[in-house]
């Protein structure tokens, strides 16, 4: 099935999109200490729908939080009373503005784990409530390495709408998904649409040839380029190197390689007590922590700075794919600009998986 | 400021001598023309050392890593970092007769803009002050060892006291709780930190708005007195939040009240919350 | 690839037994929210899995000086008649405002109107459970996670458990289970090891054990003591000495401190015993007991939902991370 497009220009999609923010709850990167990030916006002026990918966060917290109420109890003298605790957000029709590729991409990921066995209600309430408006990409970042994994980049459909920047200053929008067919048709009001003198269809054939063209130069400015089937054949492969050590030294520890990734999605559960009332929370936790896995007896499987880089290495780029069929990693470059001391998941697999050569 | 070559000799020096273990120091990222901490064991990575005014991280942090722990190391220091780890000696982290210290007359380190950084610009103490070997012209004789009124908290104490609160609540929103801050402050060696999420005591922990509060509020005060304002904590952050004004707040606080000044350049100096003396201010706890 | 045959092979498992299930699904209403739960006894799905149904304890007994066992069943009327789990199942134990911990089920499913759970002083929760979980008071419970032993191949098979300290509670699970449907198996040997005589537990049970004729009891401890009369030595070393178990035909299933099962295997695998013979239970730790939170994860595999229960054979296709 092929979805419509619509033309407009620049002041077209600035009208479109604070068409978007009056009607709707609008998530758009918004800055705050020189850092981007979601937030809930109500004027185009507090946001900035093309901010620099390198300086903004990703789009996971919508849908994971940072820390999210799971259940609350009260203890009375008849028992304990437990109750669900549902967040606000899930049941309102969410509109996310100026979301990357690689984000929209991790949502794809991520609907694998949460949808295997046992279904996570509250992502997937979250998901079906939430548009996704992501504008294309037209130049590489400096840690970008999306084109170098295992989906394409160029025919992605994980956005619900794709806004195309084209020439002469024309814009498409593109419907990706059913969603977002329904949500252009309800909301692109055909005042704003240049050009109506196109058909529908010549708009779509002329959106596509322009993605097309731009997508050649995309692929071209990207510094960082790899074989991903190599890389994950041989990965899967050396689990001993002494590599990984290597390549870890200089990890701090820190859980903010995990916490920043758009498709880490580990967690921990922790209680909150006051008096007889208390909380749970369900808050991120990542396994570069040395708690991770250290069990009550003082027994942890993976004492040592460098098991817990293999692991987060292998898990992104081995398990995960052995699992559910995905790369857990989509190559936002993000971990790299937030590691304290710069450590590139594109270099440390590189490095380990060529080490994997020479022996 | 470029010390490369002076630092690659004497690392392969040391090498040679069979005098270390394992040397940090810094190399070049490959990305860009940043640098980032390098732990080398292999003699033949010394020329990839190298040392100019992009080398900000500092390499003190690694003295608590396990690849240097009960191993000879070889240190680079600049000011900054000399203080730190004359405080990690004063505290028995690290023991002195396993390091080889390579001292820096720091002439400031540059921020990823190009601009020199805000900590360089109001330094006090450039020369490292604990070194084997001191590398550039010493210029503490012609600075005076005191306490500088920080920009940012002269102009914070002059906000209302309303402004003020919710400036810091945006920060601590702004918060995710990856205790990057902890991790990456040469100081914070604790094994078992509170602000750990999973060993925390004092509060929940979650990474809610409140808890990144008590979280980030303890971790200042553990550090009151001790800060040397090196900034890795805020060059770590990954939200940009501006840490250093707890740390700075808490200096300002110490030097009114107990006269101590910057902490770590006097050897075996033991820092305002080390010492106890009846005469001690206390009108300024709530 | 051994991991990959044994994911299919699991993931065939699960397919069949839902098929099974979905033939007659009895649905329950709760207080909280509906569950249905299979006629299959194991297939088991709330709304919201995080949050725990409330349990009362009914009883509490002091195995050793570090290990309590808690009795309980469930507050809401009509639960604990449809809870129902296979041995070597788990369940998310929470002590409300002091946290969630990992336990096995300690009682089978066969003894009805209650079920066990042996807790052992480790850490921080198990420490707050220790102090403060007494008979009466409430405790959160979700659950049944995991796979559980395989039940159909050790039938009409010999079968020796092997179990040391607590580890025990899981087999003891099994024995339950096995003792209550004797008919269906051979020989049974239960060879039982602690530190000293003092930290046995399930005392009482396993002098039930030993009176029962079709049961070979088999008890060690580390080092002598002037009470004790009968063997001494690790566990490794008795099933050596003294146990001498017969090879074919036999399944073995141990659970035991790390370092017990290790040794176990070593000396099972040079009585000549194959890898597939040899099951025994995980511990990781967990946390959601869903597959989601991650730290479980060896390699591809969630300890939680393809385990905890791995043949010898499934363990050597798993990273060494464990």
């Amino acid at each position: 099935m092929s979805f419509s497009t619509f033309v407009t220009d620049k002041p077209g999609l600035q009208k479109f999109y604070e068409a978007v923010l009056a009607s709707h709850e609008t998530y758009a990167p918004a800055e705050k200490f020189g850092k981007f990030d979601f937030k809930l916006v109500s004027r185009i002026s507090e946001c900035d729908p093309e901010s620099p990918i390198a300086k903004t966060q990703s789009i996971k917290p919508l849908f994971f939080p940072r820390s999210a109420k799971v259940m609350k109890y009260v203890a009375t003298s008849a028992g304990t009373d437990v109750s669900e605790v549902d967040e606000d957000p899930l049941a309102v029709k969410r509109i996310i503005i100026g979301a990357k590729h690689c984000d929209a991409r991790s949502l794809q990921v991520l609907d694998k784990v949460y949808n295997w066995d046992y279904i996570d209600t509250d992502y997937q309430k979250r998901r079906e409530n939430t548009v996704i408006i992501s504008t294309r990409c037209d130049k590489a970042d400096t840690h970008c390495f999306c084109t170098s994994l295992d989906y394409d980049v160029e025919n992605l459909d994980a956005m619900d709408v794709l806004v195309v920047n084209g020439a002469e200053g024309k814009i498409y929008l593109r419907a990706r998904t059913e969603k977002g067919e329904t949500f252009l048709k309800e909301n692109f009001s055909q005042q704003l649409a240049v050009g109506s003198e196109q058909s529908e269809v010549g708009s779509r054939h002329s959106a596509e040839e322009e993605m097309k063209k731009q997508y050649a130069a995309f692929a071209e400015s990207f510094r960082l380029k790899m074989n991903y089937k190599e890389v994950n054949e041989r990965l899967s492969k050396i689990f001993d190197t002494p590599e990984f050590e290597k390549v870890s030294a200089n990890c701090v520890s820190c859980n903010t390689c995990a916490f920043i990734c758009p498709t880490c999605h580990c967690f921990k559960i922790s209680d909150e007590k006051v008096k007889d009332t208390g909380l749970r929370y369900k808050s991120y936790d990542s396994c570069n922590n040395g708690y991770f896995t250290l069990m009550a007896g003082g027994h942890n499987p993976r004492p040592a700075k460098y098991r817990r880089w293999r692991q987060r290495a292998m898990h992104k780029f081995v398990y995960y794919k052995e699992r559910f069929g995905e790369n857990l990693c989509v190559g936002c470059g993000k971990c790299t600009i937030a590691c304290p001391v710069n450590i590139s998941i594109f270099e440390v697999v590189n490095q380990v998986a060529s080490a994997g050569i020479q022996e | 400021m470029n010390y490369t070559k002076q630092i690659q000799d004497i690392a392969a020096k040391l090498f040679a001598e069979g005098k270390i273990d394992v040397f940090v120091g810094y190399r070049v990222n490959g990305f860009d023309d940043n640098q980032v901490p390098a732990l080398i064991t292999d003699p033949q990575d010394v020329p990839k050392l190298v040392f100019t005014d992009k080398s900000v991280f500092n390499l003190v942090n690694y003295l608590k890593s396990e690849h240097t722990r009960r191993k000879r190391v070889g240190l680079v220091v600049k000011g900054c970092d000399s203080r730190s780890l004359n405080l990690m000696l004063t505290e028995s982290q690290v023991k002195r007769e396993n390091l080889y210290v390579i001292g820096i007359c720091c002439e400031g380190v540059v921020d990823e803009t190009g601009q020199k950084m805000q900590n360089c610009v109001e330094c006090a103490v450039p020369d490292a002050v604990v070194s084997d070997e001191l590398l550039g012209t010493p210029m503490s004789g012609s600075l005076t060892l005191t306490y500088r009124v920080n920009a940012d908290i002269a102009k914070l104490s002059e906000m209302p006291l309303t402004e003020r609160a919710a400036y810091f609540e945006e920060v601590f929103e702004n918060c995710i709780r990856c205790n990057a801050c902890r991790h990456s402050c040469p100081l914070c060696y604790c094994a078992k930190c509170c602000i750990d999420q999973e060993t925390a005591t004092l509060y929940n922990g979650a990474n809610t708005t409140s808890s990144a509060f008590h979280a980030l509020m303890t971790w200042s005060l553990h550090l009151a007195g001790r800060c040397v304002d090196c900034r890795n904590c805020e060059k770590a952050c990954p939200s940009h939040l501006p840490l250093h004004l707890l740390h700075k707040q808490n200096e300002s606080v110490i030097y009114e009240n107990f006269q101590e000044h910057l902490a770590g350049v006097i050897p075996e100096d033991r820092g305002a919350f080390y010492k106890y003396s009846l005469k001690d201010p206390d009108d300024f706890i709530m | 690839m051994p991991l990959r045959e044994f994911r299919n092979e699991n993931n065939a498992n699960n397919a069949g037994n839902a098929n099974n299930a979905s033939n007659e699904f009895i649905l329950l209403r709760s207080k909280f929210r509906h569950f249905t739960i299979s006629p299959f006894r194991y297939l088991f799905y709330m709304e919201k899995l995080l949050v725990p149904m409330i349990c009362k304890v009914d009883k509490v007994i002091q195995e050793t000086p570090d290990i309590r066992t808690y009795r309980l069943n469930f507050r809401e009327e009509g639960l604990m008649e449809n809870f129902t789990w296979l041995p070597g199942q788990f369940v998310e134990f929470s002590l409300l405002g002091s946290g969630e911990c990992t336990f096995c089920i300690a009682s089978s499913v066969t003894r009805k109107g209650y079920f066990d759970c042996s807790i052992k002083k480790a850490g921080v929760v198990t420490a707050d459970i220790h102090t403060s979980l007494e008979e009466g008071d409430d405790v959160g419970i979700r659950g049944p996670f995991g796979n559980w032993f395989p039940l159909e191949d050790i039938k009409g098979k010999n079968v020796l458990f092997v179990g040391g300290g607590i580890g025990l509670a899981p087999l003891r699970s099994l024995i339950q289970y096995c003792i209550d449907n004797r008919g269906d198996y051979n020989d049974f040997t239960i060879l039982y090891g602690a530190r000293t005589s003092a930290d046995m537990c399930y005392k009482d049970e396993i002098k039930e054990w030993q009176d029962n004729k079709t049961l070979n009891v088999v008890l060690t401890i580390d080092k002598p003591e002037e009470t004790w009369t009968t063997n001494v030595g690790v566990v490794p070393k008795i099933l050596e000495e003294v146990v001498k178990p017969e090879i074919e035909n036999t399944k073995v299933i141990t659970c035991g401190p790390p370092i017990m099962i290790k040794y176990t295997i070593q000396s099972l695998l040079k009585l000549g015993f194959a890898d597939r013979d040899i099951i025994t239970t995980l511990e990781m730790k967990m946390q959601c007991g869903l597959g989601k939170c991650g730290r479980c994860n060896i390699g591809s595999t969630y300890v939680c939902k393809d385990g905890p229960v791995f043949t010898n054979e499934q363990l050597k296709g798993l990273p060494d991370e464990f």
